[in-house]
């Protein structure tokens, strides 16, 4: 399990009112020790895009030894993220206290972390030296050792899948040997082993990075996969893409009806005005067929003949009354007598 | 004559007093030194068990209260290099005087009796108040009294004494398992 140790406030705070802004703006996160196969210890509190303060850092085992400050500090660009304790430094089964001061400036913080046991914050190698062998009865037996120097309170994992697989296995493994029951011949095994404190030991999560990788399988068998593969996928494939390519681009060409389909023609529509431009010289009226009064309606200055129009007075009727002299026309009241004069008008009317 | 007889009476016992001084040691172990093979592989396939549930149980009561507290009693928690089996038989019987706190969960308490009394066996070691032994058969015999049931969510110190007192005796059989093989 890794340990993330919190960060307390200290009541050894030296100015109050700016403690808490100073530790918004520059407070580590927290402090993670890691001891790596119990030959060192690293104890890490921040990065360099996050810290911008001093930092430094002191330590003790309760009721063991005098406050020190580490020796080693781990520093990234200039600012110190880290501190690097050697073995002579690492006391296990003993609390172990850690104290980290903020300066910026002037000004100070302190940082004081919980008590922390070491033996739960180790974390072995990677397992070495695997090795496989046959049994009988399809039976493989995988063997590793490790760098750590108490092989009773390590646990391991061992992972593995086959190259007809998608997912890789796992099984916990309490000693340092690994037995896979039916192993197929026609398959090719690859086989990972990490290692882990067990409870008898301590209390932890950290587990030892994958080993270097074991294999198991016909040899000869998967060269000639492999070059089957490569002759498949560089050669056979593109040669295939490219012939079918070929065939398309004939057969687009050759067959006229696959072209059409494939490239359907953009419809003309100048033929359907062939008449109109050839037949009648552009006269879209006399084209579409338009009545010539109509055309000649539409015209701007546009102008009618007045056609006159008389009528002939009959010639076997009755006199008119004013020749006879005995009668004079009446007037009618109000009306003016019409005048005698001759007009161009007279006993004619306006026809259209 | 008289005077002979008593002279040689107390020249043959003169020897008797420093014998019995020398031979009885300062601290007397109540502890048999067993077989370390043999309580390796008690603690491995049988205790281990035990002391991981007790561990877990202390996880689920809440234990604001129990932040830094200093404890009275806080060097019974200490085990002390090459005397991993003293410290845990020093740890076992005082965690054996929490089984009749009422403050405590009944469970968690009976438990952690359960433990004491486990490593006490494996250890095959006794306490110096032999009364604490009765502990033990109330245990095994499944007989305890009808305490009040702690609720999780209360804290005591009596609570966090007793949990700080599991955690050093879980940490003390991991030395003892690391170091004295």
């Amino acid at each position: 399990m890794a340990v993330h140790a919190a960060f307390l406030v200290s009541t050894l705070l030296l100015l109050c009112g700016m403690g808490p802004c100073l530790a918004a703006a520059h407070s580590p996160s927290g402090v993670e020790c890691v001891l790596f196969n119990e030959e060192y210890m690293t104890c890490m509190w921040g990065s360099r895009e996050t810290l911008t303060a001093n930092y430094s850092l002191y330590y003790w085992y309760e009721n063991r030894s005098p406050v020190v400050e580490c020796k080693h500090y781990l520093q990234d660009q200039g600012v110190s993220i880290g501190c690097y304790f050697n073995q002579s430094e690492i006391i296990q089964f003993q609390p172990f206290r850690v104290l980290i001061n903020a300066s910026l400036g002037s000004r100070t913080l302190k940082f004081l972390s919980k008590p922390m046991e070491l033996q739960d914050l180790v974390k072995p190698e990677a397992p070495v030296n695997l090795t496989i062998r046959n049994m009988s009865s399809n039976q493989l037996q995988l063997t590793w050792t490790s760098p750590y120097p108490k092989a009773q309170c390590l646990e391991h994992a061992v992972k593995y899948k086959s190259n007809k697989d998608t997912n890789w296995m796992e099984h916990q493994v309490k000693g340092d040997i690994f037995s896979f029951p039916s192993v197929d011949y026609e398959k090719y095994y690859t086989f990972y082993v990490r290692s882990k404190i067990n409870s008898y030991c301590g209390r932890t999560q950290l587990w030892s990075e994958w080993s270097v990788p074991v294999v198991w399988g016909s040899n000869s068998t998967s060269k000639e996969e492999q070059l089957h593969w490569f002759w498949i996928h560089t050669v056979l494939i593109p040669i295939a893409s490219c012939l079918l390519l070929l065939v398309l681009v004939v057969l687009l060409v050759r067959m006229e009806r696959v072209w059409v389909i494939l490239m359907p023609r953009i419809p003309n529509p100048s033929k359907n005005f062939d008449e109109l431009f050839i037949t009648h010289n552009g006269n879209f009226q006399e084209w579409a067929g338009v009545p010539k009064d109509v055309v000649e309606s539409f015209r701007p200055n546009y102008s009618e003949n007045i056609c006159y129009v008389s009528e002939l007075p009959p010639k076997d009727s009755c006199e008119p009354l004013w020749e006879s002299g005995n009668y004079s026309p009446s007037v009618m009241p109000g009306t003016p007598a019409a005048p005698r004069e001759h007009s161009p008008y007279k006993n004619s009317y306006v026809g259209l | 004559l008289s005077h002979v007889m008593a002279t040689t009476f107390f020249r043959s016992i003169f020897w008797v007093l420093p014998l019995l001084l020398v031979l009885s040691p300062v601290n007397s172990s109540s502890c048999a030194m067993g077989n370390k093979t043999t309580i390796h592989a008690k603690y491995k396939n049988i205790l281990i068990h035990d002391i991981n549930e007790l561990v877990n149980m202390s996880a689920e009561y809440r234990d604001r209260c129990c932040k830094n507290k200093k404890h009275e009693n806080s060097k019974v928690f200490f085990c002390n290099d090459t005397q991993e089996i003293e410290s845990l038989q020093s740890m076992a019987c005082n965690m054996l005087r929490f089984f009749h706190k009422q403050k405590i969960s009944k469970d968690y308490r009976r438990k952690a009796a359960l433990v004491s009394c486990g490593t006490l066996q494996v250890l095959e070691c006794k306490c110096e108040r032999h009364k604490k032994e009765k502990v033990c058969t109330q245990v095994n015999t499944h007989n305890t009294d009808t305490g009040s049931e702690q609720s999780k969510n209360k804290c005591n110190q009596e609570f966090c004494e007793l949990k700080e007192n599991i955690s050093s005796l879980r940490s003390c059989w991991n030395k003892f398992e690391k170091i004295s093989r």
